[in-house]
C-alpha cells in the first residue's frame, strides 16, 4: 500500500511541476554550439579547397567563381546537404574561417536536389519560415491529418532523434501521432537512416502492407545518398528508387526539430488534400524480396510454433531472433543479425586515421561517444601521442554524459517491454537534458565527434560547469522519481525479478560484459581495472549486484546513473587548466587530418554503456589504417547469451529479457 | 582452473619455455603471440586451462602482399586481468584454421564472422553460415582483394528499376 502511496505521489508531483514538453516550434534558439547549416563567407575565401578535400562524405565540391584579390583561384565550395554529416571538418580545417557554422538544422524538402546549395545560397545566413497554413479541403482531410499513425519500425540511427517525439519533451501524441506496431493500421513509414539490402527488403513490404493513402518520411543523409555509407558495400544509396518518398530530411541525424517541422509540413500539406505519392514499388526484378522463412529451416514439431521476433516489431529493435515456441513457452531460439551491418571496419581503411573518427561513432547510435573515444584512445596508443590533462577530464565528461543518456535509454525501454509506457515518456524526457548538455560540450547531441587524435575538439564554455551542475542536481532528484514509479513498482517487480537471470559462468564464457556482467557479482569495470585517461585520478565506485536476473541488471544501470553522475562533479571540480589538445605528435610532426601514423599494432579497451570495448588497429605507416577491428560489447551478449536465455521462458517475457541486456543491433552487426 | 597469480611478463616467460612462440611481445596488461598453426589450437586449450575464460574475439588480417592471412584470438583472464592475443599466419590459398569452438563457445559465433567477411574456414565449427549478409553474391568482403568500388557502383549506383 505505501508503494502505491509513493508512487501515486510521485505523479502527482510531477502534475504539479513545469510541464517537461518543449514549445513548439523552438521558442528559443537551439543550443549555441550545436552544429547546423554551414554559413560561407566569399570575401575571406582564399580558394584553397582543403574543405572539399577533408570532407569524408564528398559533400563539397569546389565551383568556379569569380577570381578575385583574396581568392586567386576562384574556387568556392558548393556544399550537398544529401550528403553532409555536419562532422566539422571542413570548418576546422578552413584556414581562414571562411565556413562557419550556424545553428540552423532545418533541412527538408521534398525534392532531394534542392539541398544542393550553391556558394551564394550558402552566404545567405538562413532563416526558417513556416509555410501558410493552407485552406482545409476537407472534414476527412482534417481528420487524417490530425490522427497520423507511424509503423513502429526502427531502421537506423536516425531513429534515435525520433524518439524524443515519443518523450515527453517532445510529444509527438500533440499533433495526434501514434506509433503503432502493425503497418496494417499505419498511415505514415518513417525511414530512419541507413538501409542494408537486408533491411530494404522488409520495408519494401511493410509499405506495400500499408493501407492507401499512406506517407513516408526519409530521416538522414542515407536514405538520400548513402550518406557517410556512400562507398559501403552493404547499403542502399538511394531509397526513392524502390519507394516514393514525401518527405526528405537532411542531418547525420537530423535533430528532432527538423522531424517536427516535417510533421507540420505533412499536417498541413494532408489538410490541403494530398495524399502522397502515387504507390509504386520496385523490388530490383525480386532482388529485393523478403525470403520466406530465412531461418526456420527445419519444420516444427507438432504442437509447435515457429514465430518471428523482431525486425519490425515494436519492442525488437532493428533485429531479429527466430522462435520455436511449444504453447507460449520458447523451446528454441537463434539470432539473426545482419540488419545493421554496414562494413566499417572495410569503410575505415578507405579513410584517414582522423577522418574516421567522425565514422567511429556512427557504430553504435545509443553510445557513440564511447567509440570515438576508444578510437582516439588506440590512435594515439600507436603514435605515442600523451593527451594533455584538461582533456582527459574533458573526455570523461563527455563519456560519463554519454553513458548516462545510454543507461536511461535503456531504463526507457525497460519500461516499454514490460507495458509501462509512463517511464518511457519520462526517463526519455530527463534523457533530452543530458543531450542538450553533451550538445553545449560538443557541438552535436548524438554524434558529438568532440573528440581528435590527441585530445578534444575545443574547450568548455565558463558557464558549463554551472549547467552541468544544475542538470546534475536535478538528475539526482529525478532519480528516486525512478525508483518509485520503476524499481520499487510491483508490476515491474514481477515481470523482471528472476527472469533471465545469467550466472558468473555463463556470463563469463558468453562474453557478457558491462552492467550485465556486473549483474551477476562480477565486479569487472575497465575503469578501474586498466584506469585509462583520467579515471585513476577522479575515481570510480562500481556498483555491483548479485542475482543476475533482468532486475538487477536494470538497477545496476540505474545505479551507474548515480555514480557516473558523481564523476562528472568530481571530474568538474578538479578540472586541470591548461591545453586540451596535443598537436604535436612525440616525433614533432603537426597532427593534421591526414597525418602517418607509425608502423605497429595496438589494442585498446574502455568501458562503454554497454561494457568493456575494444579497438584494435594496425598500422602499416600510411595515413589510413591497414585494418581495424572492432569487438563491441554486445557481441557476445546478444548473439550468444541472449538466445540461450529464452529456452523455458515465456513468449511474452522475451522483450523484457531482450532489453534488459542492453542491446544494439548496431554495435554487433557495425 | 588454476587460481594461480601471474602477470603478463612472467606469463609470457612460462609460454615460451613451453611452446614455440616465434614472436612476443608485453604491452601493460596485454600479451601478444604469433605461433604456427599448430600450436594455435593447443596453445588455445592450455590458456583456458590457465583461466583465460573470456573470448573477446576471433578475427583476421589479410596481408595481400604476403600472400597470408593472419587469425588471431583475443583472450582476457578476468582475475588476473591479463590480455593475450595469440596470432597466426595461414596461406591464401588454403584459408582453414582449427575451430575453437570446441575451448571458448562464443569462438564459434566470432569464426562464423570470419569465414563470412573473410573466408576463412574454421575446421570444426559446426555453425559456419552467413551471419550479417543475405544473399551476398560477391567475395568475402574484408578481403583486400574485394574491389569493393567496383561492387558499389554495380550494385547501388548503376542498378537499374525493374
Amino acid at each position: 500500500m505505501s508503494r502505491i502511496l509513493k508512487a501515486a505521489k510521485s505523479l502527482l508531483g510531477l502534475a504539479l511541476s513545469k510541464p517537461m514538453t518543449f514549445n513548439f516550434p523552438p521558442d528559443a534558439p537551439l543550443t549555441e554550439r550545436h552544429r547546423g547549416r554551414q554559413l560561407y563567407k566569399p570575401d575571406l575565401c582564399k580558394g584553397c579547397k582543403i574543405c572539399s578535400m577533408v570532407c569524408p562524405n564528398n559533400a563539397i565540391e569546389m565551383v568556379q567563381g569569380e577570381k578575385s584579390e583574396t581568392n586567386k583561384t576562384g574556387l568556392q565550395p558548393q556544399i550537398d546537404f544529401r550528403k553532409c554529416c555536419f562532422c566539422g571538418l571542413c570548418v576546422d580545417n578552413c584556414p581562414t574561417e571562411a565556413l562557419t557554422f550556424t545553428m540552423y538544422p532545418f533541412l527538408l524538402t521534398m525534392k532531394p536536389e534542392t539541398l544542393i546549395y550553391t556558394p551564394e545560397m550558402l552566404a545567405v545566413p538562413p532563416e526558417l519560415a513556416h509555410p501558410e497554413p493552407p485552406k482545409i479541403k476537407s472534414t476527412v482531410a482534417w481528420a487524417r491529418s490530425r490522427s497520423i499513425w507511424i509503423v513502429n519500425y526502427m531502421t537506423g540511427c536516425c531513429f534515435i532523434e525520433a524518439v524524443p517525439w515519443v518523450a515527453s519533451s517532445f510529444d509527438m501524441e500533440r499533433f495526434g501521432l501514434v506509433a503503432v506496431g502493425s503497418p496494417r493500421h499505419a498511415d505514415a513509414l518513417i525511414v530512419g537512416g541507413y538501409v542494408t539490402p537486408k533491411t530494404l527488403k522488409r520495408i519494401i513490404r511493410i509499405y506495400s502492407l500499408m493501407p492507401q493513402p499512406k506517407w513516408v518520411i526519409a530521416l538522414g543523409n542515407c536514405p538520400m545518398t548513402g550518406g557517410t555509407y556512400w562507398d559501403s558495400y552493404n547499403t542502399i544509396k538511394n531509397i526513392g528508387k524502390y519507394i516514393p518518398v514525401d518527405i526528405w530530411i537532411a542531418g547525420c541525424p537530423p535533430r528532432p526539430e527538423p522531424i517536427g517541422v516535417a510533421v507540420v509540413h505533412a499536417i498541413q500539406a494532408i489538410q490541403g488534400g494530398y495524399t502522397g505519392k502515387p504507390e509504386k514499388t520496385s523490388t530490383d526484378k525480386g532482388k529485393m524480396r523478403v525470403p520466406r522463412y530465412p531461418l526456420l529451416a527445419a519444420k516444427p514439431k507438432e504442437g509447435q510454433v515457429d514465430m518471428v521476433f523482431g525486425s519490425q516489431h515494436s519492442a525488437s529493435g532493428n533485429f531479429n531472433v527466430s522462435l520455436t515456441l511449444d504453447g507460449e513457452t520458447v523451446v528454441h531460439a537463434e539470432a539473426n543479425p545482419g540488419y545493421l551491418h554496414r562494413g566499417f571496419e572495410k569503410l575505415m581503411e578507405y579513410r584517414t586515421w582522423v577522418q574516421n573518427i567522425m565514422l567511429v561513432p556512427r557504430i553504435c547510435v545509443l553510445d557513440g561517444a564511447s567509440y570515438e573515444l576508444a578510437y582516439s584512445g588506440v590512435v594515439e596508443k600507436l603514435a605515442g601521442i600523451k593527451v594533455p590533462r584538461r582533456g582527459q577530464y574533458l573526455r570523461v565528461i563527455q563519456a560519463e554524459l554519454a553513458r548516462i543518456q545510454s543507461h536511461q535509454m535503456n531504463l526507457g525501454f525497460g519500461g516499454a517491454a514490460t507495458g509501462f509506457d509512463t517511464m518511457v515518456r519520462i526517463i526519455w524526457g530527463d534523457r533530452d537534458h543530458v543531450l542538450l548538455l553533451l550538445e553545449e560540450l560538443t557541438g552535436a547531441r548524438v554524434y558529438n565527434i568532440f573528440n581528435t587524435i590527441g585530445g578534444v575538439r575545443r574547450d568548455i564554455q565558463p558557464d558549463f560547469p554551472e549547467k552541468a551542475g544544475k542538470l546534475i542536481s536535478y538528475l539526482r532528484k529525478r532519480l528516486h522519481v525512478y525508483d518509485d514509479l520503476l524499481f520499487h513498482n510491483k508490476t515491474f517487480i514481477d515481470r523482471t525479478r528472476d527472469l533471465g537471470i545469467v550466472s558468473p559462468d555463463m556470463a563469463i564464457a558468453n562474453d557478457v560484459t558491462g552492467p550485465n556482467l556486473r549483474a551477476t557479482g562480477i565486479d569487472f569495470d575497465v575503469r578501474t581495472a586498466t584506469p585509462y585517461l583520467a579515471y585513476k585520478d577522479i575515481g570510480v565506485q562500481v556498483p555491483t549486484a548479485t542475482q543476475g536476473d533482468a532486475y538487477h541488471r536494470y538497477l545496476c544501470r540505474r545505479r551507474e546513473i548515480e555514480e557516473s553522475l558523481n564523476i562528472i562533479e568530481r571530474a568538474l571540480d578538479k578540472l586541470p587548466r591548461g591545453p586540451v589538445a596535443e598537436t604535436k605528435t612525440p616525433e614533432g610532426r603537426k597532427i593534421t587530418w591526414r597525418m602517418k601514423i607509425p608502423e605497429g599494432q595496438a589494442l585498446y579497451f574502455i568501458e562503454g554503456g554497454r561494457g568493456e570495448l575494444c579497438f584494435h588497429a594496425i598500422s602499416t605507416g600510411e595515413n589510413t589504417p591497414y585494418r581495424v577491428k572492432v569487438r563491441g560489447p554486445t557481441f557476445g551478449t546478444i548473439l550468444s547469451q541472449f538466445p540461450k536465455l529464452l529456452r523455458g521462458v515465456k513468449m511474452a517475457d522475451v522483450p523484457v529479457i531482450y532489453w534488459s541486456l542492453d542491446q544494439c543491433p548496431a554495435d554487433h552487426d557495425r | 582452473m588454476s587460481r594461480e597469480k601471474f602477470t603478463a611478463n612472467s606469463f609470457s616467460a612460462t609460454l615460451k619455455s613451453k611452446y614455440p612462440v616465434t614472436q612476443s611481445g608485453v604491452q601493460g596488461n596485454i600479451l601478444t603471440l604469433t605461433v604456427d598453426t599448430g600450436t594455435y589450437a593447443t596453445l588455445a586449450t592450455y590458456l583456458k586451462e590457465q583461466g583465460f575464460t573470456r573470448c573477446l574475439t576471433v578475427s583476421a588480417i589479410d596481408w595481400l602482399d604476403d600472400n597470408e592471412f593472419e587469425v588471431y584470438y583475443l583472450v582476457h583472464h578476468l582475475k588476473n586481468n591479463i590480455y593475450t592475443k595469440v596470432a597466426t599466419r595461414i596461406p591464401r590459398k588454403k584459408p582453414e584454421i582449427p575451430s575453437l569452438a570446441t575451448v571458448w563457445d562464443t569462438a564459434a559465433l566470432h569464426e562464423r564472422e570470419v569465414w563470412e567477411l573473410f573466408g576463412i574456414t574454421a575446421v570444426g565449427n559446426p555453425m559456419l553460415k552467413p551471419l550479417f549478409l543475405e544473399d551476398w553474391t560477391g567475395k568475402p568482403p574484408l578481403r583486400k582483394d574485394f574491389n569493393w568500388r567496383d561492387y558499389v557502383q554495380k550494385e547501388y549506383y548503376k542498378a537499374k528499376e525493374g
